[in-house]
């Protein structure tokens, strides 16, 4: 019996080899090497059960993720892409926002460009503590809202929330500067050392500042006397 | 040598044809339109715009223009968006990241742009690279143009916002498993430039994509019928099944989908997202019937032949031995007598269909609901085996909470009373039954509810005087439900089902009760 497609074998179908399927190839790459770091970093978290935000706890799991980050190349975009692979959860078997938040601030804070824009206003979750430890030189752009801690322990570096971020922004900040568009949660600037809080909207509570500046809508709300600490208004 | 875009067509739409693997498509058309609009393609007709491919041509050979044209929108047809169910799950992707209809549209456009283009560009040898290099276009626009030379490797001497370009090359346009994910990446890149771009539209009046918009003018009823029933059974809820309905319903009507009958005046009856859902989701499920033995009814058969003579009805004629003249003496027409057959033949009755819409069901316009897709199955079925449904929908019957439709074939009617929900209390009035069973020789019943009936004795005690095929179908598991099923179950005439997910329904096979006629006749 003759085979029906024996007419088209001769057919000329030959593929070309065209950029786009290397820029897939290495993003793949990449990106599978951000989610075994972030996994590798799991494992050792997953053994305290409970993640809490604890100052030991957060040096520890950033340790762990320096040292994860700093084995591969990537770019800012893989950054945001590792993001909402998070949110979508088919790749990664879970987010626990506290690792993940620390893992994006490395990756932040050890990526090549200087300054990083992350369009994360599609996320269904929160992330929490990201721009950890951001250092002098580096400006993270962030479109949408971030979640608890954001800015923690930062370190000269330029934090811009284009939205708004929950509770403890800032806290045991030592120098930098967080701008958030929107409002702000309690306990803003807990324990924070130097450096510059703005917020374009509201600020629900100010935390325990040692020292540093907040400014709410323009205007220095810290430091400043009729103001007492984790006043809710 | 030619040189119209008529005479290349004629020349090389075999040859374009063989490269695209010989898709099923009629020979391209020129049109002297105006604009800037390359082509367009409605029903599978690709026509394509002279002014513009002669505007081009200055810049580059016509006969490159004309088959860089066939390739785009061949490539549509062959790749993506391939069907129309691919179009709308496109299209509500990019609504999950751009709220705007509209926006969303374009986006998906662009992406199905982008995806056909790079198909054609990757397998096939085609001059597209050098139309995109000679296009103009707004702000969009080009930043497709310079993501096309980033991720074709050709110079198209584009030149834009390299940050966009960058994040938009990172998506993996040829990976058909992915786009659902890949078209909100593309959407949420370029969502910024659609805004500023569709302000600076409404200001200049201009026109948008030069490679034409996707309409639904490319899609046959038939294709928007398919897809809009894959769409239906693809998971999405109801809401979003009528999110999406409501976005394309001025072009559905355009395109004249859900009009029914022919010549008139008046409005059409408007298109019901809820019922086009039910409807859709119902073709998906097939519920079998178990047909019963009827009477003959004396058809009339072909029996002999006689000359035709003038001023005898044409509809007899016998086609086969007049050799296709109308010629009194030469054309044949058959002599019909009863037919006397011997034995049962057997065939569907027609149905009634008892569907509870009371404050205990579920509300079909809100959600959906398990009763109206199974009674929606039921009348399918019916229908499908040319009987006719009657339907009585019922909340608080005495009270007039009911809805009662005829005997009739008419879908759209029977889908419209299945769809009402009155949401008050549950009692029948089962006098206004008489009637229905009155007309019909021995119609098939239907019941659908949660059986949380206030007069469920009545309706038992009704029920159990009849010997119609009852097939009894119950929503959820209640002791109301228990205890019709315990005071019906002796009867042979009565089937149970219940349904508590979508995957039950097709379970329910009506008039299961064979051995009960047999006996009876």
């Amino acid at each position: 019996m003759k085979n029906p497609f024996d007419d088209f074998r001769d057919h000329p179908t030959t593929e070309r080899e065209i950029p786009l399927d290397s820029i897939i190839q290495s993003r793949n790459r990449v990106m599978s090497n951000i989610i075994r770091g972030y996994e590798m970093l799991l494992e050792e978290e997953v053994k305290e059960l409970v993640w809490l935000v604890q100052y030991n706890t957060v040096i520890k799991a950033y340790t762990l993720a320096e040292k994860a980050v700093k084995e591969f190349d990537y770019r800012a975009e893989d950054i945001e892409e590792f993001c909402y692979e998070l949110d979508s959860t088919d790749k990664i078997p879970y987010l626990i926002t506290g690792p993940a938040g620390i893992y994006i601030s490395a990756l932040c804070n050890y990526a090549q460009e200087e300054e990083i824009t992350l369009k994360l206003s599609d996320l269904k979750t929160q992330i929490n503590l990201l721009g950890y430890r951001l250092p002098v030189g580096k400006k993270v752009v962030v479109e949408g809202n971030l979640g608890d801690f954001t800015g923690i322990g930062m370190e000269g570096g330029e934090l811009v929330v284009e939205g708004s971020a929950k509770n403890y922004t800032g806290a045991g900040m030592k120098s930098g500067r967080i701008r958030i568009m929107k409002n702000i949660g309690l306990h803003t600037g807990e324990w924070m050392m130097g450096g510059e809080i703005l917020v374009g909207g509201r600020v629900r509570g100010l935390g325990k500042i040692v020292d540093g500046k907040v400014y709410e809508d323009e205007k220095l709300i810290y430091p400043r006397n009729y103001r007492q600490s984790n006043t809710y208004y | 040598m030619a040189t119209t875009p008529e005479e290349i067509i004629k020349r090389i739409w075999a040859r374009v044809r063989m490269k695209h693997l010989f898709p099923e498509l009629p020979i391209p058309k020129v049109s002297e339109g105006k604009g800037n609009v390359a082509l367009e393609m409605k029903s599978k007709q690709i026509t394509i715009n002279t002014a513009f491919s002669d505007k081009i041509a200055q810049k580059m050979d016509m006969e490159d223009v004309v088959e860089a044209l066939l390739d785009h929108g061949i490539s549509h047809y062959t790749y993506c968006p391939w069907d129309f169910h691919t179009h709308l799950r496109l299209f509500t992707e990019a609504k999950r990241v751009i709220k705007d209809k509209e926006l969303a549209k374009r986006a998906a456009g662009l992406f199905m742009d982008v995806v056909a283009d790079t198909y054609c560009v990757k397998r096939r040898k085609t001059p597209l690279p050098d139309l995109y290099k000679h296009l103009e276009g707004g702000k969009v626009e080009e930043v497709i143009t310079s993501l096309y030379q980033k991720i074709w490797g050709v110079d198209l001497c584009a030149k834009e916002d390299e940050e966009v370009v960058l994040r938009l090359a990172r998506i993996p346009y040829l990976d058909k498993k992915q786009w659902d994910k890949s078209i909100q990446k593309f959407t949420r890149v370029i969502k910024a430039l659609l805004e500023l771009q569709e302000e600076q539209d409404r200001q200049e009046d201009s026109q948008a994509n030069p490679m034409g918009e996707h309409g639904l003018d490319g899609y046959t009823l038939e294709e928007i019928d398919r897809g809009l029933r894959d769409f239906a059974n693809q998971n999405v809820g109801l809401k979003e099944f009528k999110e999406t309905f409501e976005d394309f319903k001025d072009e559905l009507k355009e395109v004249g989908y859900g009009m029914e009958g022919g010549m008139g005046r008046g409005e059409g009856s408007p298109l019901d997202a809820d019922l086009i859902y039910y409807m859709k989701l119902a073709e998906n499920y097939s519920i079998p019937i178990k047909k019963v033995p009827m009477e003959k009814r004396g058809f009339l058969n072909p029996h002999s032949h006689s000359p035709w003579e003038i001023g005898r009805p044409f509809q007899d004629v016998d086609v086969w031995t007049s050799f296709g003249k109308i010629m009194p003496g030469i054309t044949q027409t058959w002599n019909k007598i009863e037919g006397s057959t011997f034995g049962e033949r057997e065939s569907v009755p027609d149905c009634i269909i008892i569907i509870d819409s009371s404050g205990s069901m579920t509300n079909p316009r809100k959600n959906l609901s398990y009763a109206v897709l199974g009674a929606a199955c039921a009348s399918d079925a019916y229908l499908r085996n040319d009987a006719q449904v009657a339907v009585y929908n019922f909340s608080d019957a005495p009270m007039g909470g009911k809805a009662i439709l005829d005997f009739t074939s008419n879908r759209t009617k029977i889908y419209q009373i299945l769809c009402k929900y009155f949401g008050g209390g549950t009692a029948l009035n089962l006098n206004e039954l008489d009637p229905l069973l009155e007309t019909s020789k021995k119609p098939d019943i239907f019941i659908i509810t949660d059986m949380k009936i206030t007069n469920l004795g009545k309706v038992i005690g009704y029920l159990s005087t009849i010997d119609n095929r009852i097939t009894a179908v119950y929503i959820g598991e209640n002791t109301y439900a228990l205890r019709f099923r315990e005071a019906m179950e002796g009867r042979k005439n009565v089937s149970f089902y219940n349904v508590t997910k979508k995957e039950d329904i097709p379970k329910i096979v009506l008039g299961k009760i064979r051995e009960y006629f047999r006996g009876n006749l």
